[in-house]
């Protein structure tokens, strides 16, 4: 792999690439599986059924900390058409994601620590009954206080909610400083000072969590699941079942959208495998919307004391950070949370120095995780909203403050990340120019404005999450005597299309045909493992594992057809399923037929393997590995809003994102990735808020009272794609899914301060909190009209 | 459990189908008749999942209408069009078509609402504006695409543009390869 | 899955049919599109078990005439159609405008005007699951003593949230009432009282057939907002309606104003009858607004901050009003 190459300047990147062969790489192939998802033929988790299927369903908790004296089955196994229950005392090993943190039980075992906690479960003959038997299960609770929100936690060490959590109610707590933070910032020239908000958001997906259990005559048990890490809930469901993992297969069905709300194993697929081992009969668990909710992970409260120092240039002198995060009850990806919080912020600009101390606390909420843009939304958010505030005291343009910054490509963040290709500048040229910036920021009428804001995001985490010397990503290629290509990827299509890619480069590697490649995916008796859909890892990750894998295959093809037209085996084109001579076309045989020859040559079936093996990076200290990744992408974003300033009702009309993904390998797939991100970016500027009563009860578990934006509340979104070719990724490419919801959310803020003056600074934005903050304006401008002191 | 039976009127065929008295649509489509096209989302009228096209006696037109909030029983007498039921002998509906094509899948879960909303919408305006577009498919929650190739599919299906993704031509199978085969049969034939 | 709990539906395919088993079975609840009652139904709203289903009244509830100096509109019209039939839109662009924003494409051609006039009221300590509702410890409304919007409220101020009933309200609209011992209309603000629990006059075994509006309301300048939190699918945070009398000098007279998602009933705004002949201008708008803020009382019923809801129902109205006005 060839190392950095110098560039005239950074804005001078190479074209969009065009394809380099029909159905290959930089193609824009129809996604793999879209004609069974478009028929309705697709098979997620809930559409699997099979004879003798249970249906169980999960007792959950009413009290937010409580003491479980009891838990009586009983009544409920007497129920006409129950056939089984489950306890927590029979799952008693603990689970978690992060192998330093586990602290989840399937069922709680001794205390529920939120509204909405498993209990007990229940499998009958049908969810009817089976909801009926949930009524008749007696439990006991000593109700404990309930801690639900930081500053209770922190007030209230005395109160644990784990008991055997060393220090009182905090999850994780990191403190990192780089440089003379607060010398650089006394002499800065331009000081932004601010308490920001941001508010818990949770994925929704449309399909709710899933799972479907069956062990077979020799006593294997499979389990289909709605996960996003299929080799995770494989290896969580060895340790709690206390079965080897060999005796377990973890299917991933196709999977009705995820954004890191199915990252974590969760009860159901514990309940579903336990019930089945119990049983003998196939049981499934399909979670209701209320459920969903409570399951959450989603985006962590965060209350961020930010403060930016910025020289009379406008440079970024300092960047100061102390964070509260509300974790919710258990520790979910939560470590890696603190840092991600201050890790991810150091690119795209170059800081002087930047310290972070980011604690994340337990309280009796439902759990917070890895949503879309994990830990750095918040952020991100904070930052670019008091970048702005600064710049404009230093009459500096938004834009142009961002440009000054810019960190460069081939280098080391402050906290010593490494950054590869870095296209950032042309981010920012391209969201300039499609707003028509330069012309409209600031002149835009009374009441419309326009907002920029950048980012940075990782391709993946150079780190495991358990240690290991293993590749983090495998792909297995077969290749069949037919023609047909078969890809063992055990890498999890959420809907993001890696199976597609996958199809892609093997017509790029291979030059087959992309419609003759089956993807046998997510299934760990058959694919090798990959790590799972987290981080923007799968693209980069898998996608250089089959690369790999389909080169060495390439290569034996090639010289088959060599031998056979005989021909050099460097003049052999192989293109949509004909391998033919560069120099004499005429020459050519088919894809089928050189597997064949190639085979017969080989004297062993056709087959190859590719891996994603972890590099070292990071900086050298205490964490950090973490945040480093291989490879970053970019983003800017222009927003476009229009406020009502008499009732502070907003709209985003319009939002221009231009996101370096390296290189875009299928460009509507990417594309695809852009427009969600910004639309869910956006969603949590709008409307989205976990609402808490004071019992620790969620306000309107449902997709009604939790509103996701319809069709009618999205802003038109402009998806531009930049090709910085990073020299590390697969064909050049990086991650798109999830760096472009970032600076969705800034950009909004900063174009309501460009449409009216006023900077928001907690989320969502609310009419309401709009209309006070309007009022606070006209009330500070009245103060500033009398007494002219005060007008600078 | 006391059922009753029940006579649905689903994608052209009549089907019996003995469900709880209480069973939703939704329920007897997944359970009664395997036709797990048609998702959910909610189960209670929220996201749009679920949504299938209903014509009642003596209208002309197909509604769309939420199948987990109607029940079963209450269905009788519909004309009912599933996902399952929107493409034919010859393939993909239009609309199934442009959704591929447009990258418009991508979970794919609220999409056979969708695409039934869309279908919906172009039988009555077959030329649809974008706000008719927006208005059309405002029942339906996505989580994946923020909409924007979903507008692109629906203005596709109706024939207003190009889709963004298309399969690589040649379609067919390369010449060379059938050649191949049949010089195989000629060397296998005694 | 959200199950439902075990039921009997009948099937009419009279009134006559529908209103005899309705006074069989008093607990019965009726069920037109199903677009509120079979949600509530999952949530354990009711004990029911009975349900009369109304489909085979169709041809016989669905219609829009005009007849004895009435529009008078079958109660299993369909919102959608509402919304969109070129007679209404002409003569009530109110209703039409309401109707087009209740909740989305696939809920309005289900559900009914009947039905959207006999929505039940909302809360948000009630429209929840049974076990959302346990962990709150119930409320007033169903299996519960205490309110959790008014402190020891003894009332339940659950929210009317029907989109078409302050416009009805607002064109002077009655509503004919049919039951086994015969048929009534009364003026449709007598159908609702002030009770969360039940906030519609329905007398056991009476069913709502048909809304009528005077024809008159053709000639009154009317419009119709409603404040929510998102463009499609969501209940009113705050709805109201205004009709009025022009005359060809531009004063305004018959002056009515709805405004509802407040509590139990929507709140017909008293008094205007001394604003009437008053020139209809922006002045006039914003008085219509400050006698509706100090009449209106938002609660925490509903999610939207009721602080913010009372500051802007103001604006809203004048808004409103001067957009009937330029009608």
């Amino acid at each position: 792999m060839s190392e950095g190459r110098p560039r005239k300047s950074p804005t001078d990147l190479p074209e969009s690439k065009a394809p380099t062969r029909p159905g290959g790489i930089g193609a824009r192939v129809p996604k793999v599986d879209a004609a069974g998802k478009a028929d309705g033929s697709g098979l997620y988790a809930d559409d699997l059924s099979f004879p003798r299927m249970l249906y169980a369903k999960i007792l959950r908790s009413p009290h937010a900390h409580a003491r479980v004296l009891k838990v009586d089955v009983a009544k409920a196994l007497n129920h006409p058409g129950v056939i089984d229950a489950l306890v927590g005392a029979e799952l008693p090993e603990r689970y978690g994601v992060i192998p330093w943190t586990q602290d989840e039980n399937a069922l709680a075992v001794d205390t529920v620590r939120f509204i909405g906690d498993a209990v007990a479960c229940v499998a009958a003959l049908d969810e009817r009954t089976a909801d009926e038997a949930l009524r008749l299960i007696e439990v006991q609770y000593e109700p404990l206080p309930a801690l639900l929100s930081v500053d209770e936690s922190r007030e209230h060490p005395e109160i644990k909610i784990h008991e055997r959590n060393k220090s009182g109610n905090i999850s994780k707590h990191v403190e990192l400083e780089f440089g003379p933070v607060d010398a650089e910032m006394a002499s800065s020239a331009a000081i932004s000072d601010a308490i920001y908000h941001y508010a818990g958001s949770t994925h929704a997906p449309i399909e709710p969590h899933c799972a479907v259990a069956r062990v077979d005559g020799d006593g294997n048990l499979t389990v289909w699941s709605s996960t996003q890490i299929p080799h995770y809930v494989h290896r969580e469901l060895s340790r709690v079942l206390g079965l080897p993992p060999a005796r377990i297969r973890v299917i991933q069905p196709l999977l009705g959208g995820a954004f890191g709300g199915k990252s974590d194993p969760f009860a159901l697929e514990f309940c579903v495998a336990k019930l089945a081992l119990k049983t003998g009969r196939p049981v499934k668990i399909l979670y209701t919307r209320e459920e969903v909710f409570y399951s959450h992970r989603g985006r962590h409260p965060m209350r961020m004391h930010v403060r930016v120092g910025l020289d009379k240039e406008g440079l970024i002198r300092a960047v100061d950070n102390k964070i509260d995060i509300d974790g919710g009850a258990y520790s979910s990806f939560g470590l890696v949370t603190a840092y991600y919080a201050g890790q991810l912020l150091t690119g795209p600009y170059r800081f002087g120095t930047y310290r972070f101390d980011s604690t994340r606390w337990f309280t009796n909420k439902p759990p917070c995780g890895p949503k879309r843009g994990h830990g750095s939304v918040q952020p991100r958010f904070a930052f670019e909203c008091a970048l702005d505030e600064a710049a404009e005291k230093l009459g500096i343009d938004p834009v142009e403050v961002r440009r000054r910054n810019f960190i460069g490509e081939e280098v080391l963040t402050i906290n010593g990340q490494r950054i590869g290709s870095n296209g950032f500048l042309k981010c920012l040229e391209l969201v300039e120019e499609a707003s028509d910036w330069r012309a409209r920021h600031g002149k835009l009428p009374a009441g419309r404005g326009l907002g920029v804001a950048g980012s940075m995001y990782i391709s993946g985490t150079a780190y495991p999450i358990y240690p290991n010397e293993m590749p983090q990503s495998g792909v297995l290629v077969k290749l069949d005597r037919s023609g047909r290509v078969a890809v063992y990827s055990g890498a999890s299509d959420i809907g993001q299309g890696v199976n597609t890619l996958l199809a892609q480069i093997c017509a790029e590697e291979l030059g087959c045909d992309p419609r003759d490649v089956t993807v046998v995916a997510a299934d760990t008796d058959l694919t090798p493992v990959d790590l799972g859909a987290y981080s923007s890892r799968v693209t980069f990750m898998c996608g250089l594992a089959a690369k790999e894998a389909c080169e060495a295959l390439g290569k034996k093809l090639r010289e088959a057809a060599a031998s056979k037209l005989a021909v050099l085996p460097g003049d052999v084109r192989a293109e949509l399923g004909t391998l033919s001579s560069s120099s004499e076309p005429h020459k050519n045989i088919s894809f089928a037929e050189a597997c064949r020859l190639a085979e017969a040559a080989a004297g062993v079936p056709l087959a190859a393997t590719g891996g994603y093996r972890t590099k070292k990076l990071g900086g050298d200290y205490r964490g950090g590995t973490i945040g480093a990744s291989p490879a970053y992408s970019f983003t800017a974003h222009v927003a476009e809003v229009e406020v009502d300033e008499e009732t502070g009702i907003w709209k985003v009309t319009k939002i221009w994102a231009a996101h370096d993904c390296g290189r875009a390998l299928n460009p509507t797939l990417v594309e695809g990735q852009i427009e969600g991100s910004v639309y869910m970016g956006a969603a949590e500027a709008q409307m989205e808020d976990m609402v808490y009563d004071r019992r620790g009860l969620l306000y309107g578990p449902s997709l009604l009272d939790y509103p996701i934006p319809t069709s009618l509340d999205t802003p038109l979104i402009d998806a531009l794609m930049v090709e910085s070719n990073e020299p590390g990724g697969p064909y050049g490419a990086k991650e798109a899914g999830e760096g472009p919801l970032h600076a969705a959310i800034p950009a909004i803020a900063n174009a309501i301060h460009d449409a009216c003056g006023i900077r928001l600074r907690e989320l969502p934005f609310t009419p309401a909190r709009v209309l006070a903050a309007l009022q606070a304006r006209d009330q500070r401008n009245q103060i500033a009209a009398v007494s002219p002191q005060r007008t600078a | 459990m006391q059922k009753v039976a029940i006579t649905l009127v689903v994608n052209g065929e009549q089907a019996q189908v003995s469900v709880a008295p209480q069973a939703t649509l939704l329920e007897a489509l997944r359970y009664g008749l395997a036709l797990t096209g048609s998702k959910q989302g909610c189960d209670k009228g929220d996201c749009g999942a679920c949504t299938v096209l209903a014509q009642a006696e003596g209208s002309d037109e197909r509604q769309p209408i939420l199948a987990c909030i109607t029940l079963a029983q209450d269905a009788q007498g519909l004309r009912l069009t599933t996902i399952e039921g929107l493409s034919g002998p010859a393939g993909l509906d239009a609309v199934q078509r442009a959704f591929a094509e447009c990258g418009a899948l991508q979970c794919g879960f609220c999409q056979p609402g969708m695409m039934l909303s869309a279908r919906a919408l172009l039988d009555e305006t077959p030329k649809p504006t974008l706000p008719q577009i927006q208005l059309a498919l405002s029942g339906n929650l996505c989580r994946c695409t923020g909409y924007t190739k979903i507008y692109e599919a629906v203005q596709v299906a109706a024939g207003m543009r190009e889709p963004s993704s298309r399969l690589p031509v040649p379609s067919e199978r390369a010449p060379a390869e059938q050649a191949d085969q049949q010089q195989k049969v000629r060397e296998i034939a005694p | 899955m959200l199950t439902l709990p075990g039921l009997s539906i009948h099937r009419p395919t009279s009134v006559d049919e529908a209103v005899a088993a309705l006074a069989a079975h008093p607990d019965a609840r009726v069920l037109a599109g199903g677009t509120d009652l079979v949600p509530n139904l999952k949530y354990g709203m009711y004990e029911t078990q009975h349900l009369v289903a109304l489909r085979g009244l169709s041809r016989e509830l669905r219609y829009v005439r005009e007849e004895a100096g009435e529009l008078r509109i079958g109660a299993l019209t369909t919102i959608d159609f509402l919304a969109r039939d070129p007679l209404i839109v002409e003569k009530l662009p109110a209703l039409a405008e309401a109707c087009g924003q209740i909740a989305g494409p696939q809920l309005r051609r289900m559900g009914t005007l009947g039905g959207n006039l006999c929505l039940d009221t909302r809360c948000v300590y009630i429209n929840q699951t049974h076990f959302w509702r346990s962990a709150l410890g119930f409320c007033l409304k169903k299996d519960g003593t205490a309110c959790h919007v008014v402190a020891g409220g003894k009332r339940c101020v659950a929210a009317a949230s029907n989109d078409s009933a302050p416009v009805l309200l607002a064109l002077n609209a009655s509503v004919k009432l049919v039951s086994p011992r015969g048929e009534r209309v009364i003026p449709l603000e007598k159908l609702y009282l002030a009770d969360g629990v039940r906030n519609i006059a329905l007398e056991p075994g009476e069913l709502l057939v048909e809304a009528r509006v005077p024809a008159v309301a053709a000639q009154l300048k009317q419009a119709f907002h409603k404040l929510r939190t998102r463009a499609a699918v969501d209940f009113p945070a705050l709805n109201l309606a205004v009709s009025f009398k022009l005359d060809e000098q531009g004063r305004a007279s018959a002056l009515r104003l709805a405004v509802s998602a407040l509590a139990a009933r929507p709140l017909l705004v008293r008094g205007l009858d001394e604003l009437s002949g008053r020139p209809a201008d922006e002045s006039l708008g914003q008085e219509l607004g400050r006698r509706a803020q100090a009449q209106a009382r938002p609660l925490t019923n509903i999610a939207v901050d009721p602080d913010y809801r009372r500051q802007v129902l103001p604006v809203l109205v004048r808004r409103t009003f001067l957009r009937a006005l330029r009608r």
